[in-house]
């Protein structure tokens, strides 16, 4: 399975969800899905397509176009195809529906993306904060504009 | 977790400081006489921010920081960073830097299987096992201070090649060390193979089938244990992999025994593949030529865009997302580790199984809880 095969299936079973859409290189190709819907393409790629390897779940803050993007990367254990697959989120109130009933090993990315950017993952199992501890819930220390680093973190720990 | 308790079941909490870890973490584990019933994991007890860090340093401090991920595969990690950094800005090293970074990456392989063979063993009752296999572990990394000038965390890498040559005389040390370590590795095999009370610990216990290791997300040897041959040198080469004849080690079993073998035969194709590369590594320039690279760059800018790259390290799959806005320190680096997915995996496996048994199926996977809590 290729680039262009995947790329064409995906636009095709969701045209309006599906934007950008480009490919990279011949392993590596990235995609806009419309965050109400990632699951949903999640879902299809695991089944039709043979992506049955999450990478990864990570959140990156645009903070000049005042947004975040959550990005799943998704690989497969039998051809060499990397999705970067990007839903845009407001930077008030980020809410995006959790994939852990896709993907088992979800669970702790997304976990980690919530207390790093403080995005919410709607119907997680456990959405509580992994490495952080618990009073620095609500800091959100990977945003752009957090200020405490490095001297309120070592505060913190102290 | 308290509040369900049966008259007859209490909880145990394993840790964060406890024998059979790899590095702090808390295991708490709820048991019905010995069985566990139900486990739960705690991390971030050695989180050190690195990907906060890395946005807030520049390219080349970035490589120093990389190497305490993991300070066992403190080569790997770097591989991973410097060619996240080398996709961006669109240069490739020349061909002898290349068979020197495979040489370190293969050695980093050899000695971080000895160790977690050895831990592995002291785990479960086989005292000896780490010493002898920390006698090997020694030659190999005597083998990597001869190249890097460090036994741990070696900043060796550069943008476009490495920092030095190989030194004066490295063939004619090395090949001695990997006969030997090929002895070493027959005794481990037979001693692994023959000893009654580590067939009975290990065979059977922990096992996993490749559907339920798939959906868990494992890769590395724990998932290679199981059959699937899924390995990122074969499946996606990176530097000179693709030229270089080896083969991916498998198993069917699944369990901690599999689990072992697998190590074992991995260091013998790394071995294999050191000596192809002794005996090819070709001569010529350390960067690339008409550049500026591997001269003193005090700022060096990398080209906006974003890149996913991924290398074989020993536990797995090791993969880094970078994205650059065209200034001198990275936007955001995210690192997906190999141990995370499978420390994740590790309540489901010890679920049903005895308390004895955790510390065996916990030592089997190899961890690194440094790598996963970052």
């Amino acid at each position: 399975m290729d680039v262009t095969e995947i790329l064409k299936s995906l636009t095709d079973t969701f045209p309006e969800v599906i934007s950008e859409a480009t490919a990279e290189s011949e392993i590596r190709t990235r995609a806009y899905v419309d965050r109400k819907k990632a699951k949903e393409v999640c879902q299809y790629l695991k089944d039709s397509l043979q992506f049955d390897h999450l990478c990864s779940v990570c959140g990156v803050d645009y903070i000049k176009r005042n947004e975040f993007e959550v990005v799943y990367h998704i690989a497969s254990y039998d051809h060499p195809v990397v999705l970067a697959l990007k839903a845009k989120l407001p930077r008030e109130n980020p809410q995006i529906e959790s994939i852990v009933s896709v993907y088992w090993n979800a669970n702790w990315y997304e976990r980690e993306t919530y207390e790093l950017f403080g995005i919410i993952f709607k119907n997680h199992p456990n959405l509580k904060p992994l490495i952080l501890p618990e009073d620095m819930l609500g800091e959100w220390p990977l945003r752009k504009d957090y200020k405490g680093f490095p001297n309120k973190t070592a505060r913190n720990l102290v | 977790m308290e509040e369900q308790l049966e008259p007859n079941e209490m909880i145990i909490h394993l840790g964060p400081q406890h024998p059979m870890q790899p590095g702090p973490f808390r295991l708490n584990l709820r048991l019905k006489g010995e069985t566990v019933v139900d486990a739960d994991i705690e991390l971030g007890f050695i989180h050190k921010g690195i990907e906060k860090i890395l946005e807030n340093k520049t390219y080349l401090q970035g490589i120093t920081i990389v190497d305490r991920i993991c300070y066992l595969v403190a080569l790997v990690n770097e591989e991973c960073f410097v060619g996240c950094t080398e996709k961006l800005l669109g240069i490739e090293p020349p061909e002898r830097s290349q068979y020197i970074r495979v040489i370190l990456d293969e050695l980093t392989r050899i000695q971080s299987h000895l160790l977690g063979m050895g831990e592995f063993g002291e785990f479960i009752g086989f005292v000896s096992m780490f010493m002898y296999t920390i006698r090997e572990r020694e030659e190999v990394l005597s083998l990597i201070d001869m190249i890097t000038g460090a036994r741990v965390t070696h900043s060796y890498l550069k943008f476009g090649g490495v920092r030095d040559d190989l030194p004066d005389g490295f063939k004619e040390k090395a090949i001695p060390v990997l006969n030997n370590l090929k002895k070493s590795v027959g005794d481990f095999e037979e001693m692994f193979h023959t000893d009654r009370i580590f067939r009975e610990r290990t065979v059977g216990v922990g096992v996993l089938t490749a559907d339920v290791a798939k959906n868990l997300g494992v890769s590395g040897p724990v998932l290679r244990a199981t059959g699937v041959p899924f390995d990122i040198r074969k499946n996606e080469p990176y530097l000179i992999y693709k030229d270089l004849d080896f083969r991916v080690c498998t198993e069917t079993a699944g369990d901690c025994f599999a689990r072992v073998q697998v190590r074992l035969n991995e260091i013998r194709e790394s071995i294999y593949i050191l000596e192809q590369c002794l005996d090819q590594l070709p001569s010529g320039p350390l960067f690339p030529e008409n550049t500026y690279y591997g001269r003193r760059t005090p700022v060096m800018r990398v080209p906006a865009g974003e890149v996913f790259h991924r290398v074989e390290d020993p536990r797995g799959e090791m993969g880094m997302y970078m994205i650059s806005d065209g200034s001198d320190k990275p936007y955001r680096v995210k690192i997906r580790g190999p141990h995370y997915p499978t420390l994740q995996a590790l309540p489901p496996l010890i679920i049903g199984t005895t308390v004895a048994d955790v510390a065996a199926i916990s030592g089997s996977m190899d961890g690194c809880t440094s790598e996963a809590d970052r």
